[in-house]
Protein backbone atom coordinates (compact mmCIF):
# COMPACT_ATOMS: atom_id res chain seq x y z
CA UNK A 1 0.00 0.00 0.00
CA UNK A 2 3.00 2.34 0.65
CA UNK A 3 6.45 2.05 -0.11
CA UNK A 4 9.59 3.66 0.71
CA UNK A 5 12.20 3.51 -1.31
CA UNK A 6 15.34 5.30 -0.41
CA UNK A 7 13.78 7.85 0.47
CA UNK A 8 15.52 11.19 1.66
CA UNK A 9 14.70 14.42 2.79
CA UNK A 10 16.45 17.90 3.90
CA UNK A 11 15.20 20.56 5.49
CA UNK A 12 18.58 23.26 4.61
CA UNK A 13 21.77 21.48 5.43
CA UNK A 14 20.08 18.69 7.89
CA UNK A 15 19.66 15.53 6.94
CA UNK A 16 16.28 14.68 8.26
CA UNK A 17 15.07 11.52 6.24
CA UNK A 18 18.08 9.33 6.02
CA UNK A 19 17.35 6.90 3.34
CA UNK A 20 14.08 5.39 4.45
CA UNK A 21 13.25 1.70 3.46
CA UNK A 22 9.71 0.84 4.68
CA UNK A 23 6.92 -1.75 3.32
CA UNK A 24 3.47 -1.03 4.52
CA UNK A 25 0.79 -3.65 3.75
CA UNK A 26 -3.04 -2.81 3.12
CA UNK A 27 -5.02 -3.12 6.45
CA UNK A 28 -1.70 -2.86 8.48
CA UNK A 29 -1.29 -0.57 11.48
CA UNK A 30 2.12 0.74 12.08
CA UNK A 31 3.01 2.58 15.35
CA UNK A 32 5.98 4.87 14.95
CA UNK A 33 7.74 6.35 17.98
CA UNK A 34 11.22 8.08 18.34
CA UNK A 35 12.45 11.04 20.43
CA UNK A 36 11.71 14.40 18.87
CA UNK A 37 13.42 15.74 16.29
CA UNK A 38 13.78 11.86 14.99
CA UNK A 39 11.65 12.60 11.91
CA UNK A 40 8.67 11.23 12.78
CA UNK A 41 5.98 13.91 11.79
CA UNK A 42 8.22 14.54 8.29
CA UNK A 43 8.04 11.03 7.33
CA UNK A 44 4.02 10.81 7.96
CA UNK A 45 4.11 14.27 5.92
CA UNK A 46 6.20 12.56 3.44
CA UNK A 47 3.45 10.24 2.64
CA UNK A 48 0.62 12.65 1.66
CA UNK A 49 3.35 15.14 0.63
CA UNK A 50 2.22 17.81 2.59
CA UNK A 51 6.47 17.45 2.61
CA UNK A 52 8.29 16.44 -1.04
CA UNK A 53 11.16 14.08 -0.77
CA UNK A 54 14.51 15.37 -2.61
CA UNK A 55 15.42 11.79 -3.34
CA UNK A 56 14.31 8.44 -3.27
CA UNK A 57 10.46 7.36 -4.17
CA UNK A 58 7.56 7.00 -2.20
CA UNK A 59 4.71 4.54 -3.77
CA UNK A 60 0.82 5.10 -2.20
CA UNK A 61 -2.01 2.96 -3.91
CA UNK A 62 0.26 2.69 -7.00
CA UNK A 63 1.00 6.97 -6.77
CA UNK A 64 4.21 7.88 -7.37
CA UNK A 65 4.71 11.11 -5.47
CA UNK A 66 7.75 12.52 -6.64
CA UNK A 67 6.40 11.95 -9.98
CA UNK A 68 5.32 15.29 -11.18
CA UNK A 69 2.03 14.20 -13.35
CA UNK A 70 0.76 12.93 -10.15
CA UNK A 71 -2.40 14.08 -9.07
CA UNK A 72 -2.11 15.28 -5.62
CA UNK A 73 -5.55 15.84 -5.31
CA UNK A 74 -6.44 11.97 -5.48
CA UNK A 75 -3.41 11.33 -3.38
CA UNK A 76 -4.41 13.65 -0.64
CA UNK A 77 -7.90 12.38 -1.06
CA UNK A 78 -7.12 8.49 -0.13
CA UNK A 79 -5.14 9.65 2.50
CA UNK A 80 -6.76 10.84 5.57
CA UNK A 81 -4.63 13.04 7.99
CA UNK A 82 -5.08 13.73 11.80
CA UNK A 83 -2.70 16.30 13.63
CA UNK A 84 -1.68 16.68 16.96
CA UNK A 85 -3.50 19.97 17.26
CA UNK A 86 -6.61 19.07 15.81
CA UNK A 87 -6.45 21.80 13.36
CA UNK A 88 -10.31 22.04 13.17
CA UNK A 89 -11.78 24.60 11.00
CA UNK A 90 -12.83 27.37 14.01
CA UNK A 91 -15.31 28.75 11.77
CA UNK A 92 -17.00 26.09 10.61
CA UNK A 93 -19.61 23.86 12.88
CA UNK A 94 -18.36 20.36 13.55
CA UNK A 95 -20.92 19.18 10.52
CA UNK A 96 -19.42 21.54 8.45
CA UNK A 97 -16.14 20.95 9.03
CA UNK A 98 -16.47 17.21 8.16
CA UNK A 99 -18.70 18.11 5.07
CA UNK A 100 -16.20 20.57 3.41
CA UNK A 101 -13.83 18.86 1.65
CA UNK A 102 -16.50 15.30 0.24
CA UNK A 103 -18.39 18.63 -1.49
CA UNK A 104 -15.73 20.82 -2.43
CA UNK A 105 -13.36 17.58 -3.66
CA UNK A 106 -15.91 14.64 -4.22
CA UNK A 107 -18.73 17.09 -5.20
CA UNK A 108 -20.96 15.21 -2.97
CA UNK A 109 -24.74 17.16 -2.72
CA UNK A 110 -25.11 18.49 0.72
CA UNK A 111 -27.78 16.12 1.33
CA UNK A 112 -25.30 13.31 1.06
CA UNK A 113 -22.91 14.86 2.82
CA UNK A 114 -24.60 15.41 5.88
CA UNK A 115 -25.77 12.33 5.77
CA UNK A 116 -22.14 10.45 5.57
CA UNK A 117 -20.96 13.26 8.04
CA UNK A 118 -23.62 12.04 10.73
CA UNK A 119 -22.75 8.47 10.08
CA UNK A 120 -19.44 9.48 10.98
CA UNK A 121 -20.34 11.52 13.59
CA UNK A 122 -22.40 8.33 15.50
CA UNK A 123 -19.52 6.32 14.81
CA UNK A 124 -17.16 8.02 16.73
CA UNK A 125 -20.30 9.13 19.54
CA UNK A 126 -21.26 12.69 18.60
CA UNK A 127 -24.09 12.64 16.65
CA UNK A 128 -25.36 15.21 19.48
CA UNK A 129 -22.66 17.51 19.01
CA UNK A 130 -22.76 18.45 15.25
CA UNK A 131 -23.73 21.75 15.45
CA UNK A 132 -20.78 22.74 17.84
CA UNK A 133 -18.14 25.38 17.17
CA UNK A 134 -14.46 23.58 17.93
CA UNK A 135 -14.28 26.34 20.64
CA UNK A 136 -17.44 24.75 22.54
CA UNK A 137 -15.89 20.59 22.24
CA UNK A 138 -13.22 19.14 24.82
CA UNK A 139 -10.13 18.70 23.08
CA UNK A 140 -11.02 14.72 22.92
CA UNK A 141 -14.20 15.79 21.29
CA UNK A 142 -12.65 18.26 18.52
CA UNK A 143 -9.84 14.91 17.67
CA UNK A 144 -12.79 12.50 17.05
CA UNK A 145 -14.51 15.30 14.72
CA UNK A 146 -11.23 15.58 13.11
CA UNK A 147 -10.84 11.92 12.82
CA UNK A 148 -14.40 11.68 11.52
CA UNK A 149 -13.38 14.47 9.10
CA UNK A 150 -10.68 12.36 7.45
CA UNK A 151 -12.94 9.23 7.14
CA UNK A 152 -15.59 11.62 4.98
CA UNK A 153 -13.28 11.42 2.47
CA UNK A 154 -13.27 7.80 2.53
CA UNK A 155 -9.86 7.58 2.92
CA UNK A 156 -7.95 4.37 2.30
CA UNK A 157 -4.72 5.25 4.73
CA UNK A 158 -5.19 6.96 7.53
CA UNK A 159 -2.26 8.85 9.33
CA UNK A 160 -2.20 10.06 13.04
CA UNK A 161 0.53 12.31 13.73
CA UNK A 162 0.54 12.19 17.69
CA UNK A 163 -3.08 12.36 17.95
CA UNK A 164 -3.42 11.99 21.92
CA UNK A 165 -0.32 14.09 22.99
CA UNK A 166 -2.17 17.41 23.30
CA UNK A 167 -5.07 15.70 25.54
CA UNK A 168 -5.60 15.85 29.31
CA UNK A 169 -4.87 12.03 30.03
CA UNK A 170 -8.48 11.65 31.13
CA UNK A 171 -9.68 12.42 27.41
CA UNK A 172 -6.75 10.00 25.74
CA UNK A 173 -8.50 6.87 26.09
CA UNK A 174 -12.04 8.03 24.24
CA UNK A 175 -9.69 9.02 20.80
CA UNK A 176 -7.79 5.85 21.59
CA UNK A 177 -10.88 3.61 21.31
CA UNK A 178 -12.63 5.16 18.52
CA UNK A 179 -8.67 4.29 16.41
CA UNK A 180 -9.04 0.80 17.68
CA UNK A 181 -12.02 0.21 16.53
CA UNK A 182 -10.96 1.50 13.31
CA UNK A 183 -8.62 -0.58 13.19
CA UNK A 184 -10.38 -3.87 13.64
CA UNK A 185 -11.99 -2.48 10.27
CA UNK A 186 -8.68 -3.08 8.41
CA UNK A 187 -8.05 0.40 7.92
CA UNK A 188 -4.55 0.88 7.17
CA UNK A 189 -2.73 3.14 9.92
CA UNK A 190 0.72 4.94 10.29
CA UNK A 191 0.12 5.78 13.91
CA UNK A 192 3.36 8.59 15.71
CA UNK A 193 2.23 7.82 19.30
CA UNK A 194 3.68 6.87 22.48
CA UNK A 195 0.64 5.38 23.61
CA UNK A 196 2.47 1.89 24.35
CA UNK A 197 -0.72 0.38 25.19
CA UNK A 198 -2.55 1.33 21.91
CA UNK A 199 0.58 0.11 19.88
CA UNK A 200 0.75 -3.38 22.22
CA UNK A 201 -3.38 -3.74 21.47
CA UNK A 202 -3.36 -2.87 17.68
CA UNK A 203 -0.06 -2.27 15.97
CA UNK A 204 1.35 -5.13 13.78
CA UNK A 205 4.44 -3.77 13.24
CA UNK A 206 6.40 -0.96 15.57
CA UNK A 207 9.05 1.04 13.96
CA UNK A 208 11.23 3.21 16.22
CA UNK A 209 13.03 5.88 14.08
CA UNK A 210 15.83 8.30 15.48
CA UNK A 211 17.92 10.89 14.16
CA UNK A 212 16.45 10.81 10.99
CA UNK A 213 16.93 7.40 10.78
CA UNK A 214 14.39 3.87 10.79
CA UNK A 215 16.57 1.83 13.73
CA UNK A 216 14.83 -1.21 14.18
CA UNK A 217 11.23 -2.48 13.00
CA UNK A 218 9.58 -5.57 14.55
CA UNK A 219 6.30 -6.58 16.67
CA UNK A 220 5.51 -4.47 19.61
CA UNK A 221 7.21 -6.89 22.07
CA UNK A 222 10.35 -7.00 20.07
CA UNK A 223 10.51 -3.51 20.27
CA UNK A 224 9.22 -2.43 23.54
CA UNK A 225 9.97 -5.02 26.15
CA UNK A 226 13.50 -6.37 23.89
CA UNK A 227 15.01 -4.13 21.77
CA UNK A 228 18.24 -5.04 20.05
CA UNK A 229 19.73 -1.58 19.53
CA UNK A 230 21.16 -0.02 22.34
CA UNK A 231 19.69 3.73 21.22
CA UNK A 232 16.18 1.82 21.21
CA UNK A 233 16.51 0.45 24.56
CA UNK A 234 17.59 3.81 25.95
CA UNK A 235 14.47 5.37 24.42
CA UNK A 236 12.14 2.85 25.90
CA UNK A 237 13.76 3.08 29.62
CA UNK A 238 13.84 6.89 29.77
CA UNK A 239 10.12 7.63 27.73
CA UNK A 240 8.36 4.46 29.18
CA UNK A 241 9.77 4.30 32.46
CA UNK A 242 9.84 -0.01 31.32
CA UNK A 243 12.63 -1.54 33.41
CA UNK A 244 14.65 -2.89 30.12
CA UNK A 245 18.00 -4.02 31.90
CA UNK A 246 21.03 -3.81 29.14
CA UNK A 247 23.17 -6.95 29.41
CA UNK A 248 25.92 -5.27 31.53
CA UNK A 249 23.84 -4.26 34.06
CA UNK A 250 22.15 -7.99 34.62
CA UNK A 251 26.02 -9.34 34.58
CA UNK A 252 26.52 -7.13 38.19
CA UNK B 1 -24.34 78.15 22.12
CA UNK B 2 -27.20 80.37 20.61
CA UNK B 3 -24.27 81.00 17.62
CA UNK B 4 -23.71 77.41 17.22
CA UNK B 5 -27.24 76.89 16.34
CA UNK B 6 -27.44 79.65 13.85
CA UNK B 7 -25.09 76.98 12.08
CA UNK B 8 -28.48 75.41 11.02
CA UNK B 9 -28.96 77.83 8.60
CA UNK B 10 -25.82 76.48 6.38
CA UNK B 11 -26.75 72.81 7.43
CA UNK B 12 -27.72 72.18 3.97
CA UNK B 13 -24.22 73.38 2.89
CA UNK B 14 -22.14 71.85 5.28
CA UNK B 15 -24.19 67.81 4.37
CA UNK B 16 -24.24 68.40 0.78
CA UNK B 17 -22.32 71.49 -0.32
CA UNK B 18 -23.05 73.60 -3.36
CA UNK B 19 -25.73 70.62 -4.54
CA UNK B 20 -28.33 70.54 -5.81
CA UNK B 21 -26.66 73.78 -7.61
CA UNK B 22 -23.24 72.82 -7.98
CA UNK B 23 -21.74 69.58 -7.60
CA UNK B 24 -22.18 67.45 -4.62
CA UNK B 25 -20.21 68.47 -1.64
CA UNK B 26 -20.21 68.65 2.19
CA UNK B 27 -20.38 65.78 4.53
CA UNK B 28 -21.62 63.62 1.56
CA UNK B 29 -18.53 63.92 -0.16
CA UNK B 30 -16.42 62.93 2.59
CA UNK B 31 -18.83 59.53 2.74
CA UNK B 32 -18.22 59.28 -0.95
CA UNK B 33 -14.74 59.94 -1.19
CA UNK B 34 -14.26 57.17 1.88
CA UNK B 35 -16.66 54.78 -0.01
CA UNK B 36 -14.85 55.17 -3.48
CA UNK B 37 -11.46 55.45 -1.87
CA UNK B 38 -12.07 51.81 0.35
CA UNK B 39 -13.53 49.95 -2.71
CA UNK B 40 -10.26 50.79 -4.96
CA UNK B 41 -8.02 50.10 -2.54
CA UNK B 42 -9.55 47.17 -1.11
CA UNK B 43 -9.49 45.33 -4.49
CA UNK B 44 -5.96 47.00 -4.97
CA UNK B 45 -4.64 46.08 -1.40
CA UNK B 46 -6.07 42.88 -1.20
CA UNK B 47 -4.03 41.99 -5.10
CA UNK B 48 -0.84 43.78 -3.23
CA UNK B 49 -0.77 42.03 0.06
CA UNK B 50 -1.31 38.47 -1.30
CA UNK B 51 1.30 39.57 -3.89
CA UNK B 52 3.53 40.77 -1.23
CA UNK B 53 3.68 37.02 -0.02
CA UNK B 54 4.63 35.00 -2.95
CA UNK B 55 7.93 33.27 -2.96
CA UNK B 56 8.30 35.06 -6.37
CA UNK B 57 10.71 37.79 -5.64
CA UNK B 58 10.31 39.60 -8.68
CA UNK B 59 6.31 39.75 -7.67
CA UNK B 60 7.32 40.26 -3.96
CA UNK B 61 9.46 42.90 -4.37
CA UNK B 62 7.50 45.70 -6.29
CA UNK B 63 4.86 44.93 -4.17
CA UNK B 64 6.98 45.53 -0.91
CA UNK B 65 8.13 49.01 -2.80
CA UNK B 66 4.77 50.31 -3.58
CA UNK B 67 3.92 49.49 0.12
CA UNK B 68 6.62 51.14 1.87
CA UNK B 69 6.89 53.65 -0.28
CA UNK B 70 3.73 54.85 -0.16
CA UNK B 71 3.14 54.26 4.11
CA UNK B 72 6.56 56.82 4.43
CA UNK B 73 4.69 59.33 2.58
CA UNK B 74 2.60 62.13 3.50
CA UNK B 75 -0.33 61.60 2.22
CA UNK B 76 -0.99 65.70 1.57
CA UNK B 77 1.93 64.89 -0.66
CA UNK B 78 0.15 62.21 -2.45
CA UNK B 79 -2.73 64.39 -3.06
CA UNK B 80 -0.67 66.91 -4.91
CA UNK B 81 1.32 64.54 -7.09
CA UNK B 82 -1.99 63.26 -8.59
CA UNK B 83 -3.22 67.14 -8.55
CA UNK B 84 -0.73 67.55 -10.75
CA UNK B 85 0.04 64.37 -12.74
CA UNK B 86 -2.60 62.82 -13.19
CA UNK B 87 -4.03 65.42 -16.02
CA UNK B 88 -0.87 63.94 -17.94
CA UNK B 89 -1.61 61.10 -16.86
CA UNK B 90 -4.91 60.81 -18.34
CA UNK B 91 -3.87 62.92 -21.04
CA UNK B 92 -5.02 66.00 -20.40
CA UNK B 93 -8.19 66.19 -18.58
CA UNK B 94 -9.32 64.46 -14.83
CA UNK B 95 -11.40 66.64 -12.11
CA UNK B 96 -10.15 67.26 -9.07
CA UNK B 97 -12.81 64.78 -7.51
CA UNK B 98 -11.01 62.27 -9.52
CA UNK B 99 -7.91 63.47 -8.66
CA UNK B 100 -8.88 63.50 -5.28
CA UNK B 101 -10.11 59.63 -5.57
CA UNK B 102 -7.15 58.34 -7.41
CA UNK B 103 -4.79 59.71 -4.69
CA UNK B 104 -6.75 57.91 -1.85
CA UNK B 105 -6.85 55.24 -3.20
CA UNK B 106 -3.38 54.46 -3.56
CA UNK B 107 -2.48 55.91 -0.02
CA UNK B 108 -5.27 53.71 1.22
CA UNK B 109 -4.08 50.60 -0.96
CA UNK B 110 -0.95 50.46 0.44
CA UNK B 111 -2.28 50.06 4.16
CA UNK B 112 -5.25 47.48 3.62
CA UNK B 113 -2.20 45.51 1.72
CA UNK B 114 -0.20 45.18 5.18
CA UNK B 115 -4.11 44.58 7.03
CA UNK B 116 -4.53 41.58 4.10
CA UNK B 117 -1.34 40.63 4.74
CA UNK B 118 -0.78 40.21 8.43
CA UNK B 119 -4.26 38.79 8.67
CA UNK B 120 -3.51 36.00 6.38
CA UNK B 121 -0.15 35.04 8.00
CA UNK B 122 -1.97 35.29 11.60
CA UNK B 123 -4.06 32.01 10.27
CA UNK B 124 -2.18 29.11 12.05
CA UNK B 125 0.18 27.01 9.63
CA UNK B 126 -2.29 23.97 10.58
CA UNK B 127 -5.24 25.35 8.69
CA UNK B 128 -3.88 25.23 5.33
CA UNK B 129 -2.52 21.31 5.93
CA UNK B 130 -5.27 20.09 7.30
CA UNK B 131 -7.14 21.38 4.14
CA UNK B 132 -4.50 20.16 1.84
CA UNK B 133 -4.61 16.65 3.39
CA UNK B 134 -8.30 16.80 2.85
CA UNK B 135 -7.60 17.00 -1.15
CA UNK B 136 -9.10 20.23 -1.05
CA UNK B 137 -6.57 22.18 -3.72
CA UNK B 138 -4.80 26.03 -2.28
CA UNK B 139 -7.37 27.84 -3.72
CA UNK B 140 -10.24 25.83 -2.23
CA UNK B 141 -8.04 26.25 0.82
CA UNK B 142 -7.68 29.47 0.53
CA UNK B 143 -11.38 30.46 -0.11
CA UNK B 144 -12.80 28.38 2.16
CA UNK B 145 -10.54 28.10 4.83
CA UNK B 146 -7.77 30.94 5.03
CA UNK B 147 -9.15 33.95 3.60
CA UNK B 148 -12.44 33.40 5.42
CA UNK B 149 -10.65 33.65 9.12
CA UNK B 150 -8.29 36.28 7.85
CA UNK B 151 -11.38 38.32 7.28
CA UNK B 152 -12.40 37.99 10.96
CA UNK B 153 -8.85 38.82 12.32
CA UNK B 154 -8.26 41.48 10.18
CA UNK B 155 -11.70 43.01 10.94
CA UNK B 156 -10.38 45.62 13.55
CA UNK B 157 -7.85 46.80 12.08
CA UNK B 158 -9.70 47.44 8.72
CA UNK B 159 -12.62 49.27 10.57
CA UNK B 160 -9.94 51.87 12.67
CA UNK B 161 -8.30 51.93 9.14
CA UNK B 162 -11.48 52.63 7.45
CA UNK B 163 -12.34 55.35 10.36
CA UNK B 164 -9.14 57.30 9.85
CA UNK B 165 -9.18 57.03 6.03
CA UNK B 166 -12.46 59.28 6.52
CA UNK B 167 -11.15 61.80 8.82
CA UNK B 168 -8.22 61.72 6.23
CA UNK B 169 -10.76 62.68 3.21
CA UNK B 170 -10.63 66.19 5.07
CA UNK B 171 -7.26 66.57 3.40
CA UNK B 172 -8.33 66.92 -0.18
CA UNK B 173 -9.69 70.38 0.64
CA UNK B 174 -6.22 71.54 -0.33
CA UNK B 175 -7.08 71.03 -4.07
CA UNK B 176 -9.94 72.60 -3.44
CA UNK B 177 -12.53 69.77 -3.17
CA UNK B 178 -15.81 71.33 -1.27
CA UNK B 179 -15.79 68.46 1.26
CA UNK B 180 -16.73 69.40 4.97
CA UNK B 181 -13.56 70.84 5.82
CA UNK B 182 -13.54 73.28 2.68
CA UNK B 183 -17.40 74.11 3.01
CA UNK B 184 -17.01 75.06 6.49
CA UNK B 185 -14.26 77.29 5.57
CA UNK B 186 -16.39 79.03 3.20
CA UNK B 187 -19.20 79.58 6.04
CA UNK B 188 -16.57 80.95 8.27
CA UNK B 189 -15.16 83.36 5.22
CA UNK B 190 -18.55 84.52 4.74
CA UNK B 191 -18.89 85.53 8.71
CA UNK B 192 -15.31 85.66 10.38
CA UNK B 193 -17.04 86.35 13.73
CA UNK B 194 -18.07 83.29 14.13
CA UNK B 195 -15.27 81.42 13.39
CA UNK B 196 -15.22 78.53 15.80
CA UNK B 197 -18.88 77.60 15.49
CA UNK B 198 -18.43 76.54 12.06
CA UNK B 199 -14.94 74.77 13.08
CA UNK B 200 -16.85 73.12 15.47
CA UNK B 201 -19.72 71.96 13.51
CA UNK B 202 -17.02 70.36 11.15
CA UNK B 203 -15.57 68.62 14.27
CA UNK B 204 -19.37 67.21 15.07
CA UNK B 205 -19.73 66.21 11.02
CA UNK B 206 -17.09 64.28 11.78
CA UNK B 207 -17.47 62.83 14.66
CA UNK B 208 -21.30 61.80 14.39
CA UNK B 209 -19.90 59.38 11.29
CA UNK B 210 -16.43 58.12 12.60
CA UNK B 211 -18.59 57.06 15.93
CA UNK B 212 -21.02 55.50 14.14
CA UNK B 213 -18.91 53.48 12.39
CA UNK B 214 -17.03 52.06 15.09
CA UNK B 215 -20.41 51.38 17.11
CA UNK B 216 -21.00 49.02 13.78
CA UNK B 217 -18.10 47.87 14.02
CA UNK B 218 -17.74 46.64 17.51
CA UNK B 219 -21.62 44.89 16.68
CA UNK B 220 -20.09 43.21 13.74
CA UNK B 221 -17.16 41.93 15.46
CA UNK B 222 -19.30 40.57 18.37
CA UNK B 223 -21.24 38.46 15.67
CA UNK B 224 -18.38 37.36 13.55
CA UNK B 225 -16.16 36.81 16.84
CA UNK B 226 -18.93 33.82 17.68
CA UNK B 227 -16.59 31.07 16.49
CA UNK B 228 -13.57 32.06 18.89
CA UNK B 229 -15.01 32.18 22.58
CA UNK B 230 -11.43 32.00 23.93
CA UNK B 231 -10.51 35.41 22.06
CA UNK B 232 -11.08 38.38 24.19
CA UNK B 233 -14.40 39.91 23.68
CA UNK B 234 -14.50 43.28 22.19
CA UNK B 235 -16.21 44.87 24.91
CA UNK B 236 -13.52 42.95 27.41
CA UNK B 237 -12.60 45.73 30.41
CA UNK B 238 -9.12 45.72 31.09
CA UNK B 239 -9.17 43.47 34.29
CA UNK B 240 -11.15 41.06 31.88
CA UNK B 241 -8.66 40.46 29.76
CA UNK B 242 -5.79 40.45 31.86
CA UNK B 243 -7.76 37.71 33.85
CA UNK B 244 -7.60 39.50 37.19
CA UNK B 245 -10.09 38.94 39.94
CA UNK B 246 -12.73 41.51 40.28
CA UNK B 247 -11.46 44.40 42.34
CA UNK B 248 -13.40 46.24 45.22
CA UNK B 249 -13.72 49.74 45.00
CA UNK B 250 -10.72 50.84 47.43
CA UNK B 251 -7.84 52.65 46.27
CA UNK B 252 -5.17 50.08 47.54
CA UNK B 253 -7.02 47.18 45.25
CA UNK B 254 -6.72 49.42 41.91
CA UNK B 255 -3.22 51.03 42.65
CA UNK B 256 -2.18 47.32 43.32
CA UNK B 257 -3.16 45.42 40.40
CA UNK B 258 -2.41 48.53 38.07
CA UNK B 259 1.61 48.48 39.77
CA UNK B 260 2.07 44.63 38.65
CA UNK B 261 0.18 45.04 35.60
CA UNK B 262 2.72 44.67 32.23
CA UNK B 263 2.78 47.71 29.71
CA UNK B 264 0.87 46.34 27.02
CA UNK B 265 -1.62 43.78 27.30
CA UNK B 266 -1.25 40.99 24.39
N1 LIG C 1 9.67 23.08 8.20
C1 LIG C 1 10.89 22.74 8.70
N2 LIG C 1 11.97 23.47 8.40
C2 LIG C 1 13.18 23.15 8.90
N3 LIG C 1 13.41 22.11 9.70
C3 LIG C 1 12.38 21.34 10.05
C4 LIG C 1 11.05 21.61 9.58
N4 LIG C 1 10.21 20.68 10.08
C5 LIG C 1 10.98 19.86 10.84
N5 LIG C 1 12.26 20.25 10.81
C6 LIG C 1 13.38 19.57 11.47
O1 LIG C 1 13.38 18.25 11.07
C7 LIG C 1 13.69 17.39 12.14
C8 LIG C 1 12.60 16.34 12.30
O2 LIG C 1 11.41 16.97 12.70
P1 LIG C 1 10.07 16.19 12.98
O3 LIG C 1 9.77 15.34 11.81
O4 LIG C 1 9.05 17.20 13.35
O5 LIG C 1 10.45 15.31 14.24
P2 LIG C 1 9.49 14.52 15.23
O6 LIG C 1 8.10 14.58 14.70
O7 LIG C 1 10.06 13.15 15.26
O8 LIG C 1 9.64 15.19 16.54
C9 LIG C 1 13.85 18.25 13.37
O9 LIG C 1 15.21 18.43 13.60
C10 LIG C 1 13.21 19.55 12.99
O10 LIG C 1 13.87 20.60 13.61
MG1 LIG D 1 6.36 15.43 15.54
Amino acid sequence: MIKFIAANKWFKNSHVLKNINLEIAKGEVIVICGPSGAGKSTLLRTINKLEPIDDGEIIVDGMYISDPRTDLTALRAEIGMVFQHFNLYPHKTAIKNITLAPRKVRGLSRKKAEERALKLLEKVGLDHRQDSFPVQLSGGEQQRVAIARSLAMEPKIMLFDEPTSALDPELINEVLDVMTSLAREGMTMVVVTHEIGFAQKVADRVVFMNDGEIIEIGSPPDIFVNPQHERTKEFMSSVFHIPIFSESQEEE
Amino acid sequence: MIDLLGQFDNIRFYLLGPYPKGDIGGLALNIILTILAISFSFIFGALLGYSRLSCRRYIKLPCMAYIEIVRATPLIMIIFWMYFFLPYLVGGHATIISSAVVSLSIYAAAYQAEIVRAGILAVPRGQLEAALSTGMSRYGAMRHIILPQAFRIMIPSFVSFFVSLFKDTATVFIIGVIELTQAGIIISQRDPDKMYAAYLSMAIGFWCICFTMSHLARRLEKRVGVFDLESIRPDACRDEFMLLPKQKKTGEGIEESTACAPEKPV
